[in-house]
């Protein structure tokens, strides 16, 4: 079943096309590598989804729910979370903040009063164990190492509980304890059943954990399909490998 | 009998006036990135609010028309957002933008209570006259106490809603980065609602408090937005502590730069710490 379709997706900037007439089907509750050269709308189909740029045109459907538009407000509603290949956390937070924030229930009476704070630390305790941060809990968010900043905006996409998870190349610039940190969050993701949509440059990353592969160039899909076959066919492997 | 103890205590009254100005300006600053000009209109709003209640409604009580005052103001500010602002942001204005519609808005709010009110120097007052407390051989007035008291209280309880609330966490979250805190799922626009509401409540309390003080006009709002703002950046702009802080230092400055001079003067020396910190330190006294 698709959990996400594109259509004709299209998003230009000062009149370049990063995506142009792009039509994809993300399949739910697999993992779905997104590769292709650098400039070919990896990231502009991520901000695209997550309604951080608008669409130029073309269509966007989540579950069969064909979307007129998407915004940043909305994604949430629509069980989509993400991270940035730029980690972009609440920097005047501490690292149990930034989750919690997330967390917490939002109504008005809510927001004054914080109430299930217990449920709500114990979930906090136990995504900060999962990505190995527990000891810097109390520690401001902008003053974490460039790794850390990393797992702990992943661990901020677990606690919103979404559906789908959109990650803009979370193993770049990880040491290698931090990427079986989030090979095991990725993991676990799926045996969920959620859905993942992993920008990685990484084959050997994406050949352990992608179920599909989808290959973009020059913002216009070029391949899509099961992992193994996908990175094994000829203009893949020719164009964008270099194998 | 030395001035001393005058001066001081001259000076933590400014300082609470300011601080109540700067706290609300400093809150809506760190949600919304903008100089919202029509705050200082909140002060005026609320003040004549106070001032409506108690001529209107005789033997009212003055904590009742001063806690409706505040109310109104805070009110006035929330819908302000709502009709203006919030537009203003679905359609991406920019900051220049925000900025440019705070001042119409101030003009607009300006104008509509001295042609409700007139021009006139207008006295708040609950019957009974102000009382004067000898305190360290200076005098000042149970107002200009409770001023001081209200921006101390104030400072703490905001620095507290920002650190221990979830809305607190929200608002630094979309402090830090709106775009983020709108894919988590917070919801940008009642948490902007909720700033706009209470840093025009505090406004609206400075403003009733200096009618009470040394009477209300309409054209009030632009000298504390003055005073707000400066106090904002000597502090640090968008920082809870930073509003405390720069209006304190403002106030001090202020009154003990008048010790030897005309206290016409009051104004150069106000601008020129401006523009030492914007010279030598424009992050201000506490960096966000």
């Amino acid at each position: 079943m698709l959990i996400l379709e594109t259509k004709d997706l299209s998003k230009r900037y000062d009149g370049v096309a990063a995506l142009d007439g792009l039509s994809l089907g993300i399949e739910a509750g697999a993992v779905t590598a997104v590769i292709g050269p650098n400039g070919s709308g990896k990231s502009t189909l991520v901000n695209v989804l997550s309604g951080v740029a608008p669409k130029t045109g073309g269509r966007i459907a989540v579950s069969g729910v064909a979307l007129g538009r998407i915004t940043a407000s909305d994604v949430a509603a629509y069980g989509i979370t993400r991270t940035f290949q730029e980690v972009r956390l609440f920097n005047q937070m501490n690292v149990m903040e930034n989750l919690l924030v997330v967390l917490t229930e939002k109504n008005v009476f809510g927001a004054i009063l914080e109430r299930h704070a217990e449920k709500h630390a114990r979930r906090a305790e136990e995504l900060l164990r999962k990505v190995n941060l527990w000891e810097k809990r109390s520690e401001l968010a902008g003053g974490l190492s460039y790794g850390q900043r990393k797992l702990l905006e992943i661990a901020r996409a677990l606690a919103s509980g979404a559906d789908i998870y959109l990650f803009d190349e979370p193993f770049a610039g990880l040491f290698p304890e931090m990427v079986k940190i989030v090979e095991g969050v990725l993991v676990e993701l799926r045996r969920e059943g959620k859905t993942v949509v992993l920008i990685e440059h990484n084959m050997d990353l994406i050949r352990a954990l992608a179920d599909r592969v989808v290959v973009l160039d020059g913002g216009k899909l070029l391949a899509e399909g099961a992992t193994a076959a996908t990175l094994g066919r000829r203009e893949v492997l020719e164009a964008y490998l270099g194998e | 009998m030395s001035i001393l103890p005058q001066l001081i205590a001259n000076s933590l009254i400014a300082a609470g006036t300011y601080a109540l100005i700067a706290l609300g300006f400093n809150l809506i600053y760190a949600a919304t990135k903008f100089f919202n000009l029509a705050h200082g209109a909140m002060a005026t709003a609320g003040g004549y609010a106070a001032f409506f209640l108690l001529q209107s409604f005789v033997g009212i009580n003055v904590v009742l028309a001063a806690a409706l005052g505040v109310l109104f103001a805070g009110l006035l500010g929330w819908a302000l957002d709502r009709a203006v602002y919030r537009e203003l942001r679905k359609r991406k204005a920019s900051n220049t933008v925000l900025l440019v519609a705070s001042l119409g808005v101030f003009t607009v709010i300006q104008a509509v209570i001295a042609m409700i009110f007139t021009s006139q120097f207008q006295t708040l007052s609950g019957g009974a006259a102000d009382s004067v407390y000898q305190i360290g051989g200076a005098a000042v007035t149970e107002t200009q106490v409770i001023m001081i008291a209200a921006a101390v209280a104030i400072a703490a309880g905001l620095g507290l809603l920002l650190k221990k609330t979830l809305l607190g966490k929200e608002v630094r979250a979309v402090s830090d980065d709106e775009e983020v805190a709108k894919i988590v799922g917070i919801n940008t626009e009642r948490v902007i609602g909720w700033v706009f509401f209470i840093g025009s409540a505090i406004a609206g309390l400075g403003g009733i408090l200096v009618g009470f003080d040394t009477g209300l006009q309409p054209t009030m709002g632009m000298s504390l937005l003055l005073r707000g703002v400066i106090a904002s950046i000597v502090g640090g702009v968008g920082t809870v502590y930073g509003a405390a802080a720069g209006a304190l230092l403002l106030g001090f400055v202020e009154n003990f730069g008048i010790w030897k001079i005309s206290g016409e003067w009051k104004d150069a020396i106000a601008f020129s710490l401006l523009i030492v910190f914007l010279v030598f330190r424009p992050q201000g006294i506490f960096k966000r």
